[in-house]
């Protein structure tokens, strides 16, 4: 027993001294970390050829060249810029690179699905065939026609700007319903704004890429998407020249903010009135171009109205009350610091003044929007070749005039549902929110069908809550998402359309810039067999309907419309065909000898499926003014033609005009703002999950949303880093965390948009709140248009 | 006592067979048995013979070619095989393996590659053969190969065991002076 016991240990001794001999411990160590590469469920790319395919990127506006890697053509495996495509040289943005997250999503919808139990309930979504969707529902349609009320059906479109759009229009008009409207947008107000001073309705452009001084009110130069790469290129030039200069008026310290030379924090929403005080000191110290302002402005100098009434011109107006005393309170700067800025303002030449509301998702209060851009008419901006002129043409093939058969007489003979309304403000613009208020209280006449297309109301509109409330007055909700979204979950019909990445599309004209551009987006891979595009299903339901209706949508898909608006710019032979980013469209010219040397719409559409662009130079400012003076209108004469009558002479200028937001001082101390970031998305598409590990712990922890406070306001109430809290508001109330950032205005709360989703995948619900709960929105008197600015609210320790 | 003790706790001659024993059995085990169990060993779907004549063409990159944008095509597909085997052309039980399995069903063959490189490292040959390095300096010499080699699987990790690994692929880099900084390979 001794010896065997003995023997055993000796035994044992020799095996392990052997073993540390062989490889036997060495190669278990290493496989073993090899092994972890091979985890079954680490997502792996098959093998194959690896092939890339050029598109363009409609995820947003932004118009961006992308190249996919495919392997056996099959498989998707990486987005990345396009180097040869000249708006973004290669570059891509956060949402582009993750964009496979939304092909290989697991909420995407695959198949129409109907309800077939209580709205909202997603289990009772059962699939059903193509054809029995589109019978159904176009049995529907037909009923609304020959019932008399084709104006009972509405729709609710993405704001990007797609040749999808017009198809829309057309579909509306030749059916009979004036009900179509489109997500809130900057262009929305813009576009107003342009057509009160210059009588076209084309909102301005703004040349980034030629000043040397940028003042900005606002602008998410560097968070706003639906321009991101052409400002992240244009902000790169600035910087690796070194002589430009940007400053930020804005009161938060966005990226935007840190990134610039200056950061001038003024309170929420009063950017414009910093901005008439900057007018004040140009108009006093005589330091505004006379020769433009005398020669094709009119309504600088004090003016007539045609009444005979003599009314104040911009000039009186801004000298009596807008001096830099008048405005410090306002804007809660002193008047060194705004005198300062208007010296620095004056004395830079190619300076130029851009604007925004912090997300370019949101109309602007339309007199603000005069307001930036006067500071622009003053500098002498809006001259041949100068730094501002309004968004370009594009010269698309104009679709077919609509012939209306008797029913959509009818139809076309109601108001638009918002219009129909007492109270109905002078312009007429995408006022969505006096529509949605028109079907809750009950308006002229119901609406019995929604189609909602491209967009996520129920989460992604300030003030969600109204889009729902509306939902309870329609009996029909029909959704187009590719993605079980919110408002897809509250649907009675689901007609799923492929990912922007599997379909054809265009995008018409950049946001903002001066110069004319219009691509088309080529499929990377082919549309899974349950889905459709929506351009071919309303060409299908077209087609059902028959007569003028199908007469007016003559084409046999989506596809062939687009080659058909493809063919108007084949013939207009104007711009050219970029292939290469060689070309810098910034720096364009207006009367540059471009030529289009492709002849032919067909050569031309081979061209641009291949991931080319067409681009033209941008136009003369000062062409085409259509207002009453045959000049540029600092005095809103239009206005009066609309039915303003005020014995106020504000109401014809631009002048600051805050909206102000309900509740009171007393109960809501603080101002809640609403704020965009590069790595949230906050439109139609959720985040996903490769965008939110790119946000920080500060503003997304765990599923718990950050809000930005000023230690300031946040020791008062005993918040310190961290600390759980509730935002409440007159519209709602959130949980939150608090973080404390001196990049915070004191007295404000700031909250990123884009989070807090109820719908998607356990990887995107639940994580953080949704702000748009708590935002209220206030409508601009003169558009109808919702604005958002701040809410008031307040802040308690939960 | 003393001595008790001492032999107790000392080595006596038999102590040091055991544990020479022990030893022996070790070594064994770690350096004939181990290796065995390690890797599993699995056949090619079809042989093919490098060797024939007819199969060696002007070069390695007849059928392992380079394809317009310079990515490398590994294994050819099976159109290239059936260029000439569309039916038998001799009495070979491989190829009648290669014509009635594949060929005829169009059924890609599921080679099994002796020496891919896991996900997580980007190899280009391009540059490789550019610098006038030799297909066999880190592939077998298939020349006189009428037979395929086993393909032999890590039963831990997956890989195959000819899978070059990293210290070749740096210890030639810094031969020949290229980078070995991280992102060179893994991208």
């Amino acid at each position: 027993m001794k010896v065997a016991r003995r023997a055993f240990l000796q035994f044992t001794a020799g095996a392990i001294g052997g073993t540390l001999l062989t490889p036997v411990p060495w190669k278990l160590a290493d496989d073993s970390a090899i092994w972890s590469q091979n985890w079954s469920w680490r997502p792996s790319p098959e093998r194959g050829e690896v092939t890339q395919v050029p598109s363009i990127c409609t995820f947003c506006e932004a118009g961006c060249g992308i190249r996919a890697r495919l392997v056996e053509k099959k498989r998707a495996i990486l987005i990345e810029g396009n180097p040869s495509h000249p708006v973004n040289r290669g570059g891509i943005c956060p949402l582009g690179s993750a964009g496979l997250q939304f092909l290989y999503a697991p909420y995407r919808v695959s198949r129409p699905l109907k309800q077939t139990r209580k709205r909202g309930d997603v289990s009772g979504f059962q699939a059903v065939s193509w054809e029995d969707a589109l019978k159904e529902i176009g049995g529907k349609l037909n009923r609304m026609r020959s019932e008399g009320r084709p104006h009972s059906l509405a729709a609710i479109i993405s704001q990007q700007p797609s040749s999808v759009s017009e198809l829309w229009s057309q579909f509306f008009k030749a059916f009979g319903s004036p009900n179509l409207f489109r997500m809130p947008d900057h262009a929305d107000s813009l576009s107003l704004a342009s057509s009160l001073v210059t009588g076209r309705a084309a909102p301005p452009a703004l040349a980034l890429e030629k000043a040397s001084y940028v003042l900005s009110f606002g602008a998410g130069l560097l968070e706003d998407r639906s321009s991101f790469s052409r400002n992240q290129t244009a902000y790169a030039e600035w910087r690796q020249e070194g002589s430009h200069k940007l400053i930020q008026v804005e009161s938060r310290c966005s990226m935007t903010a840190a990134k610039a030379d200056k950061w001038i924090a003024v309170a929420p929403g009063t950017e414009a009135a910093l901005a008439l005080a900057l007018a004040h000191v140009m108009v006093k110290e005589k330091a505004y171009d006379p020769e433009f302002m005398s020669g094709s402005v009119f309504g600088f100098e004090d003016w007539t109205d045609s009444q005979g009434k003599s009314r104040k011109g911009f000039k009186s107006h801004v000298l009596a009350e807008c001096a830099p005393e008048q405005v410090s309170e306002i804007t809660g700067l002193d008047t060194t610091t705004i005198r300062e800025l208007a010296r620095d303002f004056i004395i830079h030449k190619n300076a130029l003044v851009v604007w925004g509301s912090g997300a370019s998702h949101r109309p602007n209060n339309v007199y603000h929007d005069l307001a930036f851009m006067a500071l622009n008419l003053l500098k002498g901006n809006f001259k041949a070749d100068g730094l501002m002129t309004l968004q370009p043409e594009i010269p698309l093939a104009p679709l077919p005039e609509v012939q209306l058969d008797a029913h959509a007489r009818v139809g076309l003979g109601k108001m638009r549902l918002d219009l129909a309304q007492a109270g109905r403000p002078p312009l007429t613009g995408n006022a969505i929110y006096p529509f949605l208020d028109a079907v809750v209280k009950g308006g002229a006449y119901p609406i019995d069908m929604l189609w909602v297309h491209e967009c996520n109301p129920a989460h992604s509109l300030p003030e969600n809550q109204l889009f729902e409330s509306a939902l309870m007055k329609i009996n029909t909700l029909v959704s187009f998402s590719s993605y079980m979204d919110e408002t897809a979950q509250m649907a009675d019909w689901i007609l799923p359309a492929p990912t922007a990445l599997e379909r054809y599309d265009d995008v018409v004209g950049l946001p903002g810039s001066p110069y004319a551009y219009y691509a088309v987006s080529a499929p990377i891979l082919p549309a899974p067999e349950g889905t459709r595009n929506t351009g071919d299903v309303v060409l299908n339901l077209a087609r059902g309907l028959g007569g003028d209706v199908q007469g007016s949508l003559p084409w046999k898909d989506y596809q062939a419309f687009l080659k058909f608006r493809v063919e108007g710019l084949a013939a207009s032979a104007r711009g050219a065909v970029a292939d290469n980013a060689e070309v810098n469209l910034g720096q364009l010219k207006s009367g540059d000898a471009l030529k289009l040397k492709i002849s032919g719409s067909d050569a031309l559409w081979k061209k641009l499926v291949s991931g080319a662009c067409w681009y033209d130079a941008p136009e003369q400012p000062l062409k085409d003014l259509a207002t009453v003076s045959g000049k540029v209108e600092l005095a809103l004469q239009s206005l009066e033609a609309l039915g303003v009558h005020s014995d106020e002479d504000k109401i014809f200028l631009p002048h600051f005009a805050p909206l102000p937001p309900s509740g009171s001082d007393k109960d809501f101390p603080l101002q809640l703002v609403a704020y965009e970031t590069q790595s949230l998305s906050n439109q139609y598409l959720p985040n996903p999950p490769f965008l939110t590990k790119l946000l920080p712990d500060t503003l997304l922890k765990g599923d718990d949303l950050l809000v930005e406070v000023h230690p300031r306001t946040a020791q008062p109430l005993g918040l310190t880093e961290g600390d759980r809290a509730r935002i409440k508001t007159p519209q709602g109330e959130l949980q939150v965390r608090v973080h404390l950032t001196a990049g915070a205005r004191p007295g404000a709360v700031y909250v990123a948009q884009g989070l807090g989703h109820k719908a998607y995948d356990e990887f995107i619900k639940g994580k953080g709140v949704n702000v748009n709960a708590v935002t209220e929105v206030q409508i601009d008197p003169v558009t109808g248009l919702g604005t958002t600015w701040f809410t008031r609210a307040q802040l308690v320790r939960a | 006592m003393k001595e008790e003790i001492r032999a107790s706790s000392g080595w006596s001659s038999l102590g040091i067979l055991f544990f020479l024993a022990g030893f022996a059995a070790a070594m064994i085990f770690g350096w004939v048995i181990f290796p065995e169990l390690l890797y599993s060993q699995k056949t090619q779907p079809v042989n093919f013979s490098h060797a024939l004549a007819d199969h060696q063409g002007s070069g390695c990159e007849d059928c392992h070619s380079f394809r317009e944008d310079g990515t490398f095509t590994g294994i050819p597909r099976l159109a290239k095989c059936a260029e000439c085997h569309e039916s038998p052309m001799t009495e070979s039980p491989d190829e009648k393996v290669l014509v009635e399995e594949y060929i005829q069903k169009t059924r890609e063959i599921p080679w099994l590659v002796y020496a891919y490189q896991p996900d997580n490292v980007f190899f280009a040959h391009a540059p490789h053969k550019a610098k006038g390095i030799e297909c066999v300096q880190c592939h077998r010499d298939v020349s006189n190969e009428s037979k395929n080699p086993p393909y032999r699987e890590n039963r831990l990790t997956g890989y195959s065991k000819s899978t070059m690994k990293m210290d070749a692929c740096e210890k030639c880099h810094a031969e020949q002076g290229a980078s070995n900084n991280c992102e060179i390979c893994h991208k």
